[in-house]
């Protein structure tokens, strides 16, 4: 992997709000193709900016950015959002038009694309969210759930080599994080980068295996999800706290019962604990 | 795109004279120099009105807000010459623009330096009922809001393609669309929210309310007013007289 250019490059970059709040200090980051990577951090940490910073919403005051090996300081919002597409929080802070269908095909208008071959990507992409029973509904009329999910489309349809997503699981119910999961996981196969700014730390360490730790604009750690999440020291200074399984498995060597340090998933401790009782009936 | 010059009408928190004055004086300050500016169309008594309001802008300490206000009209000052220059004339132009300025610096400055809470309070003396004052004020405490929420909105729709400059003017207003369905239909949905959680504490149970803080006619404050009546009659004299006043007082640009 070190031998491949990264997708993203993040080159000493600062950034300073207009209200003089530092948001970002020297920022050196690498993320290379077909990577599922989370940014999680507390409130305030700059995760969110970080990610503005992709696509040129925001420019660093110092530094640069290189997408696919490209500077981005020059080029304009429009062309790199064909690369990189940003999900963000609130999805209704973009939809307006009046009905699904054309939401979809306003994303598609920008990339200069034939009249069969933009409703091709629209009609693939309703069929994908399960959104083609509301293709003529207004988007004002749908669910919480369904709007995100629209808005999770819109971008989809355009196609891009990353998708970043502000907190996507935000607000979603089981089924809907289990439809996300599947969504990124496909992405993921299609040798697409992504990027998950979230505050679900169970989340993270079920389905993220990179995890970019911030705080006070700084990248505090960054490593493999299962290591990052784990350590208390990191953990509590990102004001967050250890997944229940890593806290499952102290109380449970507390009580001394040894489990191994390296169970931090759902099914790897059922798995143990299943084999534990197993064992113990049979001793019995 | 930014909306940063919304940010001029956001109340700062500052202890200088002018913060320190009665919201009801600042109130009558922005009424009164808007009154004074819609007396004149020439150039001079304009511009004379206008830098008379420097010295508020200096003592408040806020003089870094008040050029984001006028940097935020610099379209609508554009479009002003454009087309008073063609229909009329550079001068009514000019004075038209000092007239704008001066309504913006003035209320700028009483927004500036007036905590919502004053606000309201100084509505209530003014026997405006109170859901009206409260609505009133918290009006002017979302506009900060409103400007952060407009600025997400933007970048959402860049994310996926949208362009911000267009051509032509149809094309520019079409352009306006999906920035403004999403911020109208957000701020109906914030207004849903805030009357519910106003409902939820009990707004509106009672009539006799008592305030924490309350608001004081000073000394300083009646000085602030009598100058202002002063200004008044002042501009009014000279409007009504203004056929017989020296003839520098009529100045218009040669061209």
């Amino acid at each position: 992997m070190s031998e491949e250019l990264p997708i993203i490059l993040v080159k000493d970059v600062d950034y300073t709000y207009p209200n003089r709040t530092v948001a970002l200090k020297h920022i050196n980051l690498n993320i290379y193709k077909g990577e599922l990577v989370g940014i999680m951090g507390m409130n305030g940490a700059g995760k969110t900016t970080l990610i503005r910073t992709l696509n040129g919403l925001i420019r660093p005051l110092k530094g640069n950015v290189y997408i696919d090996g490209e500077n981005i300081k020059s080029k304009n919002i429009g062309t790199i959002s064909k690369k990189v597409g940003i999900i963000f929080q609130n999805p209704y802070h973009q939809v307006f038009s009046n009905t699904v269908e054309e939401e979809i095909k306003f994303s598609l208008k920008s990339l200069n694309l034939s009249k069969e071959e933009i409703q091709n990507r629209t009609n693939d992409v309703l069929n994908r969210f399960n959104l083609e029973k509301y293709k003529e509904r207004s988007p004002l009329n749908l669910s919480g759930g369904e709007t995100k999910k629209l808005a999770l489309a819109s971008i989809f349809c355009r196609d891009p080599e990353i998708f970043a997503f502000d907190e996507p699981t935000l607000g979603q119910d089981a089924k809907e994080i289990d439809f996300f999961v599947n969504l990124i996981n496909k992405e993921k196969d299609r040798g697409k980068t992504i990027i998950i700014v979230t505050h679900n730390i169970e989340f993270a360490i079920e389905h993220i295996p990179r995890t970019i730790l911030m705080a006070n604009g700084n990248i505090i750690a960054d490593g493999p999800t299962a290591r990052v999440l784990t350590n208390e020291f990191l953990v509590n200074k990102s004001s967050l706290i250890l997944p229940q399984i890593r806290q499952l498995n102290i109380a449970l060597n507390e009580m001394g019962i040894q489990c191994p340090e390296e169970i931090n998933s759902i099914s790897e401790m059922t798995h143990f604990l299943t084999n534990y009782l197993k064992n113990k009936s049979t001793k019995v | 795109m930014s909306l940063e010059f919304l940010q001029a009408f956001k109340f700062q928190k500052k202890n200088t004279l002018v913060h320190n004055f009665d919201p009801r004086a600042k109130l009558l300050c922005a009424i009164v120099y808007s009154i004074s500016g819609l007396l004149f169309v020439d150039i001079l008594p304009l511009l004379l009105i206008f830098l008379s309001l420097i010295p508020l802008i200096i003592l408040g300490r806020m003089v870094k807000e008040w050029i984001k206000s006028i940097r935020g009209l610099s379209f609508m000052i554009l479009l002003i010459i454009v087309l008073n220059t063609y229909f009329l004339s550079l001068s009514y132009a000019i004075a038209m623009i000092l007239r704008i300025c001066i309504m913006i610096t003035a209320f700028s400055i009483f927004f500036l330096t007036t905590h919502p809470n004053d606000l309201a309070l100084s509505l209530i003396s003014m026997k405006v009922p109170y859901p009206y004052a409260f609505s009133f004020s918290l009006a002017f405490r979302f506009v900060p809001t409103i400007a952060i929420e407009a600025q997400n909105i933007i970048d959402a729709q860049q994310s996926r393609g949208y362009e911000m400059q267009q051509k032509g003017l149809i094309n520019q207003i079409k352009n306006l669309f999906p920035l403004l369905v999403p911020l109208i239909i957000c701020s109906i949905k914030r207004a849903f929210n805030v009357a519910e959680a106003l409902e939820s504490r009990a707004f509106g149970s009672t009539n006799d309310r008592s305030y924490y803080y309350t608001i004081k006619y000073s000394i300083k404050d009646w000085l602030f007013t009598i100058y202002l009546f002063i200004l008044l009659i002042v501009v009014i004299f000279v409007r009504i007289q203004f056929g017989v006043m020296p003839e520098w007082l009529h100045f218009i640009l040669p061209v």
